[in-house]
């Protein structure tokens, strides 16, 4: 698993997200600063700043606000995951800090098939985004160990158009290692 | 193209709602016909024009705009369906398939064996009961550790196979499934529940409550929904008469709810024919209310003939208050309820108050039944909101009822029990 620090989710991860939505291309991304943080440079206005900020406009853009989350709870459920994703996710570097968010992802999974809870969001995919290389990294067993986060991780990269030129990372679906429930 | 058509069936059938629920994801406009003047249950699919078109005289049957006749749930379903549900490689296919004869072979019958005899359409059978439970949990545990790694039951996406078994474990998980029976398949739970909230599920299924208390057999409710099994007998029948119905009596066993359905349906009618006549005459109180001031004539011309034998008062109270946010939003409620219950309106009387303001609210009310019981078990369109609501019964001499009829009828007082002020009522009558 890596142990350098990654750089902050960038310009190529925007790409993606636009292709997903269905948004033409034409947007022009900048980056600022020592942390390369993304800007998009808008017509009329000042420019975006900031991953997530930019990943919502996109959203709004492509009228597909659903997938911030329909209900309150829900919209915040999203913001919840969302700055998980850039403090934690991006954040963390460690083998450590990896376990711990799979292990808090897994609890958090068990009874839910999306991250808002029942319905797909930007959350979802963003966090498929940001764990894609830690998943590729896993072992048969630990993917069985996080059970709750591979069936997730699974169906998030089987939604139309998320995973795009992304590897397909395999899951077994039948136990092969541990016995217990 | 998507399909257009109509689908016959009897209200809130859930074999209907494959097709329902299938439509909303492929766009398949669907008219519903289920309630008189167009669609009898019992009387239309028996005639020669129903059968004709429909040889088995069974629903839900489906009628394509362009002439297409289908019956069968699931061939229903199927057909209104789009590639993605009936799965679109041979092997997603064949899994959907699989599932969708697992949820009729394998679910369906324990099911109902355990679910029907709650609802009051069907005799309790000890035996038969505590085997089906036993198999409903052999069925739970097969689709939990297939859920165990699946999302859904096929594939990465819904498919006829979620919409099918849905429905088919629509009734254990409203009437008997309680927290502590259903606990152990917590893949299953998330996977039902996933479904109950897709949008496309929504719209046919509404919000689904998830049952909170194993419901049990209730030997008074069976007794009233069976108007042709237990005829009024002053004296013996005669001979001829009681072989017909032990004939009859013999499959009885055998009985599916719609048969059930069928037979409760004379009583759905006139669910209070077998009631004595009450001196109350419950017209003319609405009379005195609508015309005459509440508390020097409406309330004394109440308690004067008010009869306690023949009629009984209720105190109902909303048990999710916390979901009530806005105030126009709770008023639909109330006067949704009023609108299922319109069939009630000659034999109840109530007035329902929302107290409070925007997401601080709660609803009580004070309801007039004719009879001692809740007539809501009767119908399925009565059940809707039934259950939604705490009922207690009140004793017509006690000094708590007689404030209760007074401010509630009256719109006004202390409302000692509500603890926030009067917003709005509604009267049902
Ligand atoms: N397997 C059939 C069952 C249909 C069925 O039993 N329909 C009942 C209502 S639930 C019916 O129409 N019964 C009328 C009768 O038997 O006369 C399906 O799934 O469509």
């Amino acid at each position: 698993m890596a142990a350098a620090a990654r750089p902050g989710p960038g310009v190529d991860e925007l790409a993606l997200l636009e292709k997903l939505l269905g948004l033409p291309k034409g947007n022009k991304y900048g980056v600022q600063g020592e942390r390369k943080v993304p800007v998009l440079q808008t017509n009329n206005g000042p420019g975006l700043t900031g991953f997530m900020t930019i990943a919502a406009h996109l959203v709004k853009q492509a009228k597909k606000d659903q997938l911030l989350g329909s209900t309150a709870e829900e919209k915040a459920v999203v913001q919840q995951w969302l700055e998980y994703r850039v403090t934690r996710v991006d954040g963390g570097s460690s083998k450590e800090d990896t376990r711990i968010i799979l292990k808090d992802l897994n609890i958090y999974l068990e009874d839910k098939v999306y991250l808002a809870g029942n319905i797909f969001t930007l959350a979802d995919i963003l966090m498929y985004y940001g764990l894609h290389h830690v998943m590729v990294d896993l072992t048969v067993q630990e993917k069985e160990k996080y059970l709750n986060v591979s069936r997730w991780f699974n169906h998030i990269q089987h939604y139309p158009g998320v995973r795009q030129h992304l590897s397909n990372v395999i899951f077994i679906k039948n136990r092969l290692y541990t016995n217990a429930h | 193209m998507a399909v257009t058509g109509t689908l016959y069936t009897y209200p809130e059938n859930w074999r209907a709602f494959k097709a329902l629920i299938a439509a909303q994801y492929s766009g398949a406009k669907i008219k519903v016909l289920s309630s008189p003047p167009h669609f009898h249950f019992g009387q239309t699919n028996k005639t020669p024009e129903f059968l004709r078109k429909f040889p088995v005289g069974k629903v839900p049957a489906f009628e394509g705009d362009d002439g297409f006749c289908v019956f069968e749930s699931n061939a229903i379903a199927y057909y209104v369906s789009n590639d993605e549900l009936r799965g679109s490689t041979k092997e997603t296919a064949a899994e959907i398939v699989q599932w969708v004869n697992f949820a009729d072979s394998d679910i369906v019958p324990p099911a109902s064996t355990w679910v029907f005899p709650t609802l009051g359409i069907m005799h309790y059978n000890k035996q038969a009961t505590e085997f089906a439970k036993e198999e409903v949990r052999r069925v739970l545990g097969v689709l939990d550790s297939h859920l165990r790694t699946q999302t859904f039951l096929v594939g990465e996406r819904v498919s006829l196979a979620d919409i099918t078994v849905v429905c088919a474990l629509l009734w254990l998980y409203k009437q008997v499934l309680e927290p502590s029976f259903r606990q152990p398949f917590v893949n299953v739970n998330r996977w039902f529940v996933t479904c109950l909230n897709q949008p496309q599920f929504k719209a046919v299924l509404g919000e689904v409550q998830l049952c909170e208390k194993m419901a049990q057999f209730d030997a008074k409710k069976f007794a009233e929904t069976q108007p042709r099994k237990e005829p009024p007998r002053k004296e013996k029948p005669p001979k001829e008469e009681k072989k017909k119905e032990e004939k009859k009596a013999a499959p009885e066993e055998e009985l599916d709810e719609c048969e059930q359905a069928l037979a409760a349906e004379p009583k759905v009618k006139d669910p209070f024919a077998h009631l004595p006549k009450s001196p109350f005459v419950l017209d003319e109180f609405k009379r005195k209310y609508s015309n005459e001031d509440t508390l020097t004539v409406a309330l004394p011309h109440f308690w004067e003939h008010f009869d306690p034998e023949g009629w009984s008062l209720w105190f109902a109270e909303y048990r999710f208050p916390e979901e009530l946010s806005q105030t126009f939003m709770s008023c639909n409620l109330i006067t949704g309820m009023f609108q299922r219950l319109d069939k009630l309106r000659k034999n109840a009387f109530a007035s329902v108050i929302l107290f409070g303001t925007n997401n601080d609210s709660s609803i009580s009310g004070v309801w007039l039944f004719r009879g001692q019981d809740l007539a809501f078990p009767l119908s399925p369109d009565w059940q809707v909101d039934y259950e939604s609501y705490a009922w207690r019964k009140l004793d017509p001499a006690s000094a708590e009822c007689r404030t209760l009829v007074k401010e509630y009828f009256l719109w006004e007082g202390e409302f000692k029990h509500v603890g926030k002020p009067f917003n709005q009522g509604k009267i049902f009558k």
